[in-house]
């Protein structure tokens, strides 16, 4: 805990966490490269399970990509860290966050086995008749690789470590939460790990303007 | 706030999260492929085929992403109604998504025809990432407003 707690106290992550416009700016953006590369990296293995743009040779799909996926990964894993770094205390004994890191690990796995294997050499793939075994196998584990980061970087958000949930730390927020109905406490954030300090305010000015504008109507 | 108590999506921890995925998911599709078209039309890339080829071979792709994102949009939405409805980035939102897809389907679809210039091509691919990035944006910065 105590290397998790030193990470996030560097200062430029401090300030990064509690920033109101650029943490979820760096998280728009970790998710925009998400969209775009994503979807790229997508038709590619689409295409390798000879699903997707079945009428283009599969070098000429992997070779276009590659450039704009590598730049993206780039952005994206950049974005990621910033994310984690800065709250690296909750992160860290978030079980989703490393079973996100472990797929991310998959990647590189998948890269160094499959790369030689598949991507290296397309035109091997392209003169087949029928799309390679191999090609077919590398094309459905990055997508079951891409889909299982997804799923984890979504759930991370949701889980609450019981530990921090009663830390000194958020209680001051919690002690201003106005009282709310069952109904309203059913709302949830899904950003909410995301979500410490000032924005923790917020949304408690949010609930009370919920609130009272229903009380006014 | 009844649909907060009633809606079947509030019973279980699980279904908002997974709905989330899906709406990843299919907004790396939708967006994802017109980002391809978008990148062709700046004339980044992709040169050994003509801007309406590869515009044809993703659009059943992009079709798929907006039905995933449509369908999971709406069913995020009605489990907590009040917070979105209440949430001026999320009129914002919509007003973007609307643009994006009505200048999807129309202007954006023109310019990947023969003939456009380089020019206009330019312009629509940039305009058509600003809305949809905007549009993603939007659902980020509705969690923090």
């Amino acid at each position: 805990m105590s290397i998790a707690n030193a990470i996030q106290s560097i200062a430029f992550l401090t300030d990064f966490r509690e920033s109101v416009w650029v943490y979820p700016v760096v998280m728009a953006i970790h998710l925009s490269c998400i969209a775009v590369f994503g979807g790229m990296i997508l038709m590619t293995d689409l295409r390798l399970l000879g699903v997707a743009m079945t009428d283009r040779p599969i070098s000429e799909v992997i070779a276009k990509f590659r450039i704009w996926k590598r730049i993206g990964f780039c952005i994206m894993v950049t974005m990621g860290a910033l994310l984690a770094s800065s709250e690296a205390e909750k992160y860290s004994p978030n079980p989703f966050f490393w079973a996100k890191m472990c797929f991310l690990s998959l990647v590189a796995i998948h890269a160094a086995i499959f790369r030689p294997l598949v991507y290296n050499n397309p035109a091997e793939l392209d003169k087949s008749p029928a799309i390679p075994g191999r090609a077919k196998l590398a094309g459905a584990l990055s997508l079951f690789i891409w889909l299982g980061i997804l799923t984890c970087g979504r759930l991370i958000g949701y889980y609450e470590d019981a530990q921090s949930a009663g830390s000194p730390a958020t209680k001051p927020a919690a002690a201003l939460t106005v009282p709310v109905s069952p109904a309203i406490v059913v709302q949830r954030s899904p950003l909410r790990l995301g979500i410490s300090g000032p924005r923790d305010l917020q949304e408690n000015k949010r609930k009370h303007y919920v609130l009272s504008n229903r009380e006014s109507s | 706030m009844f649909l907060a108590i009633e809606n079947p999506l509030n019973s279980s921890e699980l279904i908002f999260p997974t709905l989330e995925c899906m709406h990843i998911l299919g907004f790396a599709f939708s967006v994802g492929t017109i980002a391809i078209v978008d990148f062709r039309l700046l004339g980044l890339g992709m040169r050994h085929q003509t801007v309406g080829e590869v515009a044809s071979d993703l659009a059943p792709w992009t079709l798929i992403g907006l039905a995933l994102m449509l369908t999971s949009g709406p069913l995020l939405f009605s489990s907590d109604p009040d917070m979105y409805y209440l949430n001026w980035v999320f009129d914002l939102k919509m007003v973007l998504l609307l643009l994006a897809i009505v200048f999807h389907y129309t202007i954006h679809r023109r310019a990947t025809m023969p003939g456009t210039s380089a020019l206009r091509s330019k312009v629509v691919a940039s305009i058509s990432i600003a809305l949809w990035v905007g549009v993603i944006f939007g659902g980020i910065f509705l969690a923090f407003i």
